[in-house]
């Protein structure tokens, strides 16, 4: 984030005094978000519209991001509701879709974490997609900006060192068939084409992490499809329904072809 | 496994980088203090993204306060020359591509039009542009803008001095420092700007 921005503010006497000027008034700028929306929305999921999710579907987000390319997002969903997957939209970023985690049985879809990076002052929504295809949508609006173009603060070749590598934690000891909550590490400088190296100023090639594929032995617990928006070094959370002998495998692609592996076994607690 | 494939012409591009570290390492000092950069006596050619002058020779400069002012009078033709988002390479044919332009409400957005370039066909079109958007006259205020820390907004104002208007202001906050406190509104691109090739100018 910019010092010049944060240290920017103006006395209150004025802005009331804008009010009426070549500004729009308050509706008009929601009315072009919500339009915004709807865009977005009739490209993602044509004639089906999303009803309010409120009940079913949270999402927690800064109001106001101390950084806006490490934004986290953090989704809810009430217990034991069948959802098939998940749509994470960051309105006002050039390509809308942060994140789209399709589960399968070996998911709990109840919580996922993860960081984004936010372009400008954004809605942001969370869709649920039923297994009956209904849909179900909740938003937050995130003051934030400049994330996309947000540089790592190092060089090029040390933010792509060790590229790929990955780790998996786990909150405990799994015991069959009772959730256990998990956390993906993914090394990966996820650039995205609009960051300047500060050096060179040359503008680094995009290369970007597109999908990530966790499965327990040969049960899908998700396939995450996803861009530029993801932040740097993703860090995903998670939760799955483990066996009693679960191994959990992560694959994850990017936009140059790059393919990685890794397969942990999950601790279980002995009986 | 997803190594990085350097080629020979990587490099020696690596190599001649390294030769030039300490040129542009003594650059980047220079431009990297903020509020100590010196004005060019030009428009500017290198990278758009960076720490700008504190002034534009002939030109006013705005804080958010100042525009905010500016605004309730005469309304001022207020110009937004951010570049376009640019599509990264390789997106999935099925990943929504839907940039959005986020400017200051009413702003003309002409996309690039900060480039420092001296070709023809880009200082011929950015006379008469604005020739047009002013109807032709040179008295009228004009706002140049982008982002903060974009040399674009600069070279446009300073281009703009050079043509004659005679009430050109810069507003470097930019957009950025616009939506702090203001409402922002979605921009299309103006129709009658010509879309110029080449890297992105600013950020």
């Amino acid at each position: 984030m910019r010092a010049s921005i944060k240290s920017a503010v103006l006395p209150l006497g004025i802005a009331v005094v804008l009010g009426f000027a070549a500004i729009p008034a308050r509706a008009d700028d929601q009315a072009d978000r919500q339009a915004r929306w709807k865009d977005i929305e009739k490209s993602l999921f044509g004639d089906r519209v999303p009803q309010d999710g409120a009940a079913v579907v949270q999402l927690d987000a800064p109001v106001r991001a101390d950084d806006a390319s490490l934004v986290p997002m953090a989704i809810t969903i009430a217990a034991k509701q069948p959802v098939k997957s998940l749509y994470l939209v960051i309105d006002d970023n050039p390509a809308p879709v942060a994140a789209h985690y399709t589960f399968g049985p070996a998911a709990d879809p109840r919580a996922i974490k993860m960081r984004v990076r936010v372009n400008t002052y954004t809605n942001v929504h969370v869709v649920a997609e039923m297994q009956d295809g209904t849909l179900l949508e909740t938003t937050k609006f995130v003051k934030a900006s400049g994330g996309c173009s947000a540089p790592m603060g190092m060089s090029d070749e040390e933010a792509m060192k060790g590229m790929g590598d990955m780790r998996i934690k786990f909150a405990g000891d799994a015991v069959a068939n009772k959730p256990v909550d998990a956390t993906l590490m993914v090394r990966h400088p996820n650039f995205n084409g609009m960051q300047m190296n500060q050096v060179s100023r040359m503008y680094t090639p995009a290369r970007y992490i597109q999908t990530i594929a966790v499965t327990d032995g040969d049960k899908k617990v998700f396939d995450l499809d996803t861009d530029i928006s993801l932040a740097s070094n993703p860090v995903i959370s998670f939760a799955f329904v483990p066996t009693d002998k679960s191994q959990l495998k992560v694959a994850v692609t990017d936009s140059e072809k790059g393919h990685w592996e890794k397969s942990v076994p999950v601790p279980a607690l002995s009986n | 496994m997803g190594k990085v494939r350097a080629g020979p012409g990587a490099q020696q591009l690596t190599i001649a980088m390294r030769h030039l570290a300490p040129l542009a390492a003594a650059f980047f000092l220079i431009a990297a203090t903020p509020g100590k950069v010196p004005e060019p006596t030009d428009l500017w050619q290198g990278a758009m993204h960076g720490y700008t002058p504190n002034t534009v020779a002939g030109a006013t400069v705005l804080d958010t306060a100042a525009l905010s002012k500016l605004l309730v009078g005469v309304p001022p033709l207020m110009v937004d020359v951010a570049e376009a988002d640019k599509k990264p390479a390789g997106m999935a044919a099925t990943a929504l591509w839907m940039p959005a332009h986020r400017s200051i409400p009413g702003a003309t957005w002409l996309p690039g039009a900060g480039s420092g370039s001296s070709e023809a066909s880009f200082v011929d079109a950015f006379e008469a542009r604005f020739a047009a958007l002013m109807g032709g006259d040179r008295s009228k205020p004009i706002v140049a803008f982008c982002h903060p820390e974009c040399w674009g907004s600069w070279n446009a104002a300073k281009r703009l001095v050079g043509l004659g208007y005679t009430k050109v202001y810069w507003y470097p906050e930019g957009m950025e420092g616009w939506q702090a406190q203001h409402d922002t509104a979605i921009v299309k691109a103006d129709p009658q700007w010509p879309v110029f090739g080449g890297k992105p100018v600013t950020q």
